[in-house]
């Protein structure tokens, strides 16, 4: 369901982006300033500033709309310079915390005037969206297309169905005409049919016998299944979306996930490590200026009030995420030993591609999961398998140097896998 | 040769007793009602056959019906703001002190689960002791305070607190009465600026230090002899030759972790390897962890300690001093007399001791102690220990005081005088008197309850402090973990009140260190965070003479001993596992078997076998025990060879009342029986016994496992031993040839093997708690340790065997051939020496998974639940395991253990970790093993993997000495060693190498990954008689 409401989603999208585009391009000029300053706003100001909200810098569109537009340049390419020739306003302004304003020298005045057109303007919201909808209805074009291609099939399969009934009526108006009598075929009656098809014993054993293979198969599925639980993907108290954060934005997933090239849990990230963008970062363009109501749940976990930036203690509570990927109490697994120890080997096993994160190899595409969900078994013989072929990169680690000497089966010429030095051992995952 | 000399665990098994001899037919202690539901009887039984089928039809049914259900859902709670240090899976260590010895705390996710030895803490800083590695679980007791409580207000808040005490404490100033603050020795230099501030706050305040168990004897004798009020500091690795008068010091007396350290470096391999081992005599009435490890052990009796003591002066000086003569000790004056020689000739190279805590006794051990030379040498005056500095007749004159009315505040700091005060009804009477009563106890105790504030106390996990264990030593304490409930450390507490500038205790412990020890030092405050200990150089230690006159000591010393000369002479001891009592809420010490006696969960009176014959009483009869004072207490007997004949023993700090519920009501209190004379209290007193007719079964661990007489302890003498390393280890005229059926095992990378130095395990048991906490191993109560299902990892089998005629062979053969005291008691002749059941001689033998190579568990198991690794190991999985107990049945040692119940999770088991508070102390690396599943050493395996992965990160080889045993770690001794086999320069390879090596049932070639190196006893006397 969630594909389909996708789709639509998608189609209703880019034809209201067709529609906005060709109005837009008559207002162009004009627009063309607030796009441009909207660029420039992201790239300079936004990790400070905001439109409507104080952050660590004062609002931008309250603040401009009152001033001078020459001042303002002066001030963005080096406010310091107006500080120190005795600008009384500027002297005022430079008592703003908690931060001092970097200088931007290198922005020439019609860009800060762009810059300043877009935040007196405020955020067009219908440009935005169209921009932003513009990004996405690339990718979304190929499933699009799929289903285009099966509405055809089964538009043409059904005009075919049509086409055939007004075929058939046609010859027998033909046939009529010429006169030539014709004798419907003799309806048996269903269930006269069933009763002789009852009595013949090859087509009973044939059902049966399909009867036991798919009752059989289907029980001898669900046993393996039980306890398996590839593709689970329980719904967050915070729709965080993996595929915007590591695949949009690219962030690296020891960002977040800082344990897991250290410790045996790859850990969840803190709130703290959400505000480290999230403070400024507020999605507000979506929202129509208001906080998207997803950052709103990292502030209430907090208890940060946005407007005056401050945390209340008392008013903290914890996220409880729902955990995904659930391996048994008495099982031991270290994310360390295996992204960091066994990186290579694990790379060369699942073939990953060199500007994939190690992680892929168990946690899938990650990069494009909107709601993360368990990419793989995590049975015993999932892992067993792997420890079974894959095999370790030993060179360049002098840990292994002397087991490596030692071992047999190596100066033979065998491959090195985990199982070869007792990876396969009950204890060494089970103590 | 191999010795074929006797060795039993307990007396049933010497004798063996018909019920022994039947109870070791099976395997396991109960009986399997097999027979009984199969029989026709059988169907018409409560449960008859049918009824029994289909409730296991439709248990199977239910079973797996439940177990369809879809996976639960877990939450994952990270932190909102992480701290910086912490990295969730990866444990922090933080320096910090217990009982002033500086340790390392290991803590997971910002909870302390682990106490290990700090090893810059100087040379005998090596383990750490039993009550250390449990005191963890105190952190995390649910019978703990949670809010203060003021009077009848059980939630009181600090600021009611604080005002309440305030004005009373003025109150009680202007009228005039005095002010006490009652405690337990204070080492802390902090606590005792806070004490000063305090009482510069209130001048009308005293401080009382008393101890439950006291050392002012040694304090005051040490005043009077020298002029200096101090418990000295002992030098046992410097002694050759150590003379002990019932003083445990291998356990309780004094540091007895740091003595088990500096004692066994002068006995462990390396020191044998150099030709080396002291030699240690202990005279003692009732059997002592120590007296066990001595070389000669004569009982004696309480009353004659002091002939004895006087008898040994005058051999040594020559002086002809009253009173020294043991008319009915023949055995003990020869054997002193002879020691006398020896001391002697090793002057200046011997110690000798009295646990007594008399003044006029321990002026004359000073006095023999000069005469010996050991002061300088073997006893340090010069740096103290400062960990005992308790006055007991300061304490006593409070309780007069109170009495009389005269106090009007009284505070008690980490004290408990309500239960282990010898006269409770004259305390508790006199407490009555006082106005402000304030208890900074973190539970309601026996004193506690008496109290109108109780201002609720962190655990030393959650304190900030320090201490200073002995003189130029200090250590710091460090929090480890936030305050759980709403408590306030005691010196806080007692700064606010005293109104000082500095109310935040961290920042007056951090000034006080600022503005004395570390400009000394050239150090800051984050150096002491991280090494946790400063050792200034120490004085060099003074010769001292003593000068005085014995007149008006000796006297004093026969009047105390035909005092005790009637009766039944009454010995009150600290015991290894429950020392004073404080601690007595913690599980993993009640269960912590007696290193003698094996006991658990109980106390109980020692009697000699020959005695109990003689008085009628039979092992386990409840008798009452009644002294003149007219304090009266049942208890069960023990046999206990070894025991002085005419003498009884009872272990103090159990019966406590009021601690929680793991200790209320275990055991009896014996801290009445102790007696006030001559300014000290008295730990020795006389009483009847009476026969109840009542008999309760002690939960021992001792006779759980037979070993069929097998010769599985090897010993030789010293003697022996320098002639030949190898002797008594069986492989003295080299190894039998041996022929494998099976197949070797491969062991390419790491062969993980471990070597036990039977001459070095003293049997204190440090490592089976140690073992316990790093494990998850639990607790399973009194009675199931009746029913023999402990579930300790490793436990520690403590073997008799008997002395032909002890000491007294010694001044008879003197220096021939023949003349190791121990010569042997055969299977043939033993019978004849069945008289001299007091002079036996024991061995501590460690006992745990043997990790064979040919495993007979392996073989046996149904479903391949224990396997074998390609390190050496033998792996259990829990998981796979159904429970047969097919292994158990099957393993040689004994060492497997089955769980019968779910223990950390069954309300049956209510005492310890059936609550999620205490949960917390698990630790989250070992999986904690549900009912039905066999468990056994799993050699740390969590450890081991640890250490792998952590050299495997840093891409560098494995190093000797990266991974280390929980058990191993724990060890003072140094006596377990454990490493890579296959790595030739690793410790253990070396220690296998040792000729002393041999292999426990060696001949039936399971191949067992642990060795052991003989017992070798140092009994042979160098001087003529």
């Amino acid at each position: 369901m969630r594909n389909i409401s996708l789709i639509v989603k998608r189609v209703l999208k880019s034809a209201f982006v067709f529609a906005v585009l060709s109005v837009l391009t008559i207002s162009a000029t004009r627009a063309q300033d607030v796009v441009e300053g909207r660029k420039l706003f992201k790239e300079n100001c936004s990790s400070c500033h905001q439109l409507e909200s104080n952050s660590i810098g004062p609002a931008l569109t309250p603040m401009l709309k009152g001033l001078d537009e020459a001042f303002a340049i002066k001030w963005i390419r080096n406010w310091k310079a107006l500080v120190d020739a005795g600008d009384k306003q500027a002297i005022e302004a430079s008592k703003y915390s908690p931060a001092e304003m970097p200088f931007f020298p290198r922005l020439t005045d019609g860009q800060i005037k762009n810059i300043i057109a877009y935040a007196k303007a405020g955020e067009p919201k219908k440009a935005a969206e169209a921009v932003a909808t513009t990004e996405t209805t690339s990718d979304g074009a190929s499933t699009f297309s799929i289903a285009g291609i099966v509405a055809i099939i089964l538009l043409s399969i059904f005009v075919l169905i049509i086409l055939g009934r007004a075929v058939k009526m046609l010859e027998r108006l033909i046939l009529q005409k010429q006169g030539v009598v014709i004798v419907d075929d003799v309806r048996v009656p269903f269930g006269a049919g069933f009763k002789v098809l009852l009595k013949n014993k090859r087509f009973v054993g044939f059902v049966v016998l399909l009867l036991v293979i798919s009752l059989g198969s289907f029980g001898w599925m669900g046993m393996w299944n039980t306890g398996v639980h590839t593709g689970y993907q329980p719904s967050q108290p915070i729709k965080f979306s993996h595929e915007l954060h590591a695949g949009t934005n690219q962030i690296d997933c020891q960002y977040c996930h800082q344990g897991a090239f250290k410790s045996k849990n790859s850990t969840i990230p803190s709130m703290n490590v959400c505000m480290n963008c999230h403070k400024s970062v507020q999605a507000t363009e979506k929202y129509d200026g208001q906080i998207s109501p997803e950052i709103q749940k990292i502030y209430a976990a907090l208890g940060y009030n946005p407007e005056t930036q401050t945390y209340d203690k008392s008013k903290e509570k914890p996220v409880e995420w729902v955990r995904v990927h659930n391996l048994p109490d008495f099982a031991y697994f270290n994310h360390s030993q295996h992204v960091v120890v066994g990186e290579a080997a694990i790379r060369k096993e699942k073939g990953l591609k060199p500007n994939e994160p190690v992680c892929f190899a168990c946690h899938g595409p990650v990069n494009t999961m909107e709601e993360i969900y368990q990419y793989s078994p995590l049975t015993m013989k999932w892992c067993i398998n792997c420890h079974r072929n894959a095999e370790l990169d030993v060179k360049g680690n002098a840990f292994y140097d002397k087991i490596i000497e030692a071992h047999d089966k190596i100066k033979k010429g065998e491959k090195i896998t985990p199982a070869a030095l007792g990876g396969l051992e009950c204890g060494k995952c089970h103590y | 040769m191999e010795s074929n000399k006797k060795y039993w665990k307990g007396l049933e098994e010497y004798k063996n007793t018909p019920d022994f001899v039947e109870i070791n037919k099976n395997e396991f202690a109960e009986p399997l009602p097999i027979e009984d539901v199969l029989n026709e009887a059988g169907l018409s039984t409560v449960t008859p056959r049918r009824d029994f089928l289909k409730a296991l039809g439709f248990g199977l049914g239910a079973v797996t019906l439940a177990a369809c259900q879809t996976a639960p859902v877990h939450k994952s709670i990270p932190y909102l703001i992480r701290p910086e240090e912490v990295v969730p899976g990866i444990p922090n260590y933080y320096v910090s002190s217990f009982n002033g010895q500086s340790i390392i705390v290991k803590t997971r996710e910002g909870r302390p689960i682990k106490i290990e030895p700090n090893l810059n803490a100087g040379p005998f800083n090596r383990g750490t002791d039993a009550l250390t590695q449990a005191s963890v679980l105190d952190l995390y007791d649910v019978s703990k305070l949670r809010d203060p409580i003021l009077s009848k207000n059980e939630k009181a808040s600090w600021a009611e607190i604080d005002a309440f005490v305030k004005s009373e404490l003025t109150k009680s100033q202007s009228s005039g009465k005095k002010i006490r603050i009652v405690s337990s020795s204070i080492s802390s230099p902090s606590t005792l600026a806070v004490v000063a501030d305090f009482i510069a706050a209130y001048p009308a305040t005293q401080l009382v230090q008393y101890d439950a168990v006291s050392y002012t004897g040694i304090i005051k004798a040490n005043e009077n002899s020298f002029g200096k009020a101090v418990v000295p500091k002992y030098n046992f690795d410097k002694a050759d030759l150590v003379v002990s008068f019932a003083a445990d010091f291998l356990g309780t007396w004094i540091s007895g972790e740091e003595f088990t350290s500096q004692y066994v470096s002068n006995r462990d391999h390396k020191s044998l390897q150099n030709g080396k081992m002291s030699r240690h005599f202990q005279f003692e009435a009732g059997m002592s962890l120590t007296g066990t490890n001595a070389d000669t052990r004569v009982p004696v009796k309480l009353s004659e300690e002091g002939p004895a003591l006087i008898t040994l002066y005058n051999a040594i000086t020559g002086a002809n001093l009253a009173g020294g003569a043991l008319p009915n000790n023949v055995t003990a004056d020869k054997a002193l007399k002879l020691v006398a020689k020896e001391l002697i000739q090793n002057k200046g190279k011997s110690l000798v001791i009295c646990g007594s805590n008399d003044v006029s006794t321990q002026i004359l051990v000073n006095a023999i102690n000069s005469a010996i030379g050991s002061y300088g040498n073997t006893i340090d005056l010069d740096n103290p220990y400062k960990r005992y500095t308790g006055n007991d007749a300061q304490f006593s004159e409070l309780i007069n005081e109170m009495n009389r009315g005269e106090v009007a505040a009284v505070f008690f700091l980490d004290s408990n005088p309500g239960y282990d005060v010898a006269n409770t009804k004259s305390f508790t009477d006199g407490l009555a008197k006082v106005n402000l009563k304030v208890s900074f106890s973190d539970r309601k105790d026996e004193t506690s309850t008496l109290c109108n504030v109780i201002a609720i106390n962190h655990n030393y996990l959650e304190s900030w402090g320090d201490a200073s264990a002995y003189e130029g030593s200090y250590s710091i304490i460090q929090p480890t973990i936030n305050p759980v409930f709403n408590s306030r450390q005691a010196e806080e507490s007692l700064l606010i009140w005293s109104n000082g500038p500095v109310k935040e205790y961290y920042q007056y412990v951090r000034n006080n260190w600022e503005a004395t020890v570390l400009p000394a030092l050239g150090k800051v405050w984050k150096d002491v965070l991280q090494t946790g200990v400063f050792i200034t150089a120490p004085k060099p230690a003074g010769t001292y003479t003593f000068s005085l006159s014995l007149a008006a000591v000796i006297p004093s010393i026969v009047a105390n001993s035909k005092a005790l000369a009637k009766d039944i002479e009454l010995q009150v001891y600290e015991s290894v596992p429950m020392r004073d009592g404080k601690h007595a809420n913690n599980a993993f010490m009640q269960e912590l078997p007696d290193p003698v006696s094996k006991v658990t969960w109980d106390n109980y009176i020692a009697i000699a076998p020959k005695f109990a014959e003689k008085l009628g009483y039979k092992e386990f009869d409840i008798v009452s025990i009644k002294d003149d004072k007219g304090y009266t207490i049942e208890l069960p007997v023990l046999i206990q060879p070894g025991q002085a004949q005419g003498t009884a023993s009872v272990a103090l700090g159990y019966g406590r009342t009021m601690v929680g519920k793991a200790g209320n009501n275990v055991g009896k209190n014996a801290f009445p029986f102790v007696s006030f004379t001559n300014g000290t209290y008295k730990y020795a007193t006389t009483v009847k016994l009476e026969s109840t007719g009542k008999r309760e079964e002690l939960a021992q661990t001792q006779t759980h496992h037979s070993f069929e007489g097998r010769n599985i302890i090897r010993e030789a003498t010293f003697t022996e031993y320098k002639k030949n390393p190898a002797a008594g280890s069986g492989n003295e005229h080299g190894k039998h040839k041996s022929y494998d059926l099976w197949d070797k095992y491969e062991k390419p990378g790491n062969n993980w093997v471990m070597a036990i130095d039977l001459n070095a395990c003293t049997g204190c048991g440090s490592c089976i708690v140690a073992c316990n906490v790093e494990n998850n191993i639990p607790v399973v109560g009194k009675d199931e340790v009746r029913r023999r299902r402990e579930m300790h990892w490793i436990r520690i089998d403590r073997y008799y065997s008997f002395n032909v005629d002890g000491a007294e062979k010694h001044v008879e053969e003197g220096h021939g051939e023949h003349s190791n005291g121990i010569n042997a008691v055969t299977k043939e002749n033993d019978i004849a020496h069945l008289e001299n059941l007091d002079n036996v001689s024991v061995v501590h033998q460690p006992m745990l998974c043997q990790h064979c190579d040919h495993a007979p568990c392996e073989t046996v198991c149904p479903v391949l639940a224990t396997v074998h690794s390609s390190d050496g190991l033998n792996h259990m999985a829990y998981n796979r395991c159904v429970g047969t107990r097919y292994c158990a049945n099957n393993c040689p040692y004994k060492v497997r253990r089955f769980n019968w119940f779910n223990y950390w999770n069954d309300s049956r088991f209510d005492n310890y970790l059936n609550n999620e508070f205490t949960q917390l102390v698990l630790n989250p690396d070992v999986t904690t093993r549900s009912r039905g599943v066999m468990e056994k050493c799993s050699m740390c395996i969590q450890r081991i993997q640890a250490g792998k992965l952590k050299a495997k990160i840093e891409k560098r080889p494995l190093k000797d000495g990266d991974i280390k045993m929980a058990c191993q770690q724990a060890c003072s001794a140094n006596a377990i060693i454990f490493g890579d086999g296959n790595d030739p320069n690793s410790e253990v390879s070396k220690a296998l190498r040792s000729e002393r090596i041999y292999y426990v049932l060696e001949e039936i070639n399971v191949q067992p990954g642990i060795g052991y190196m003989t017992k070798i006893r140092n009994t042979d006397t160098t001087v003529q008689a």
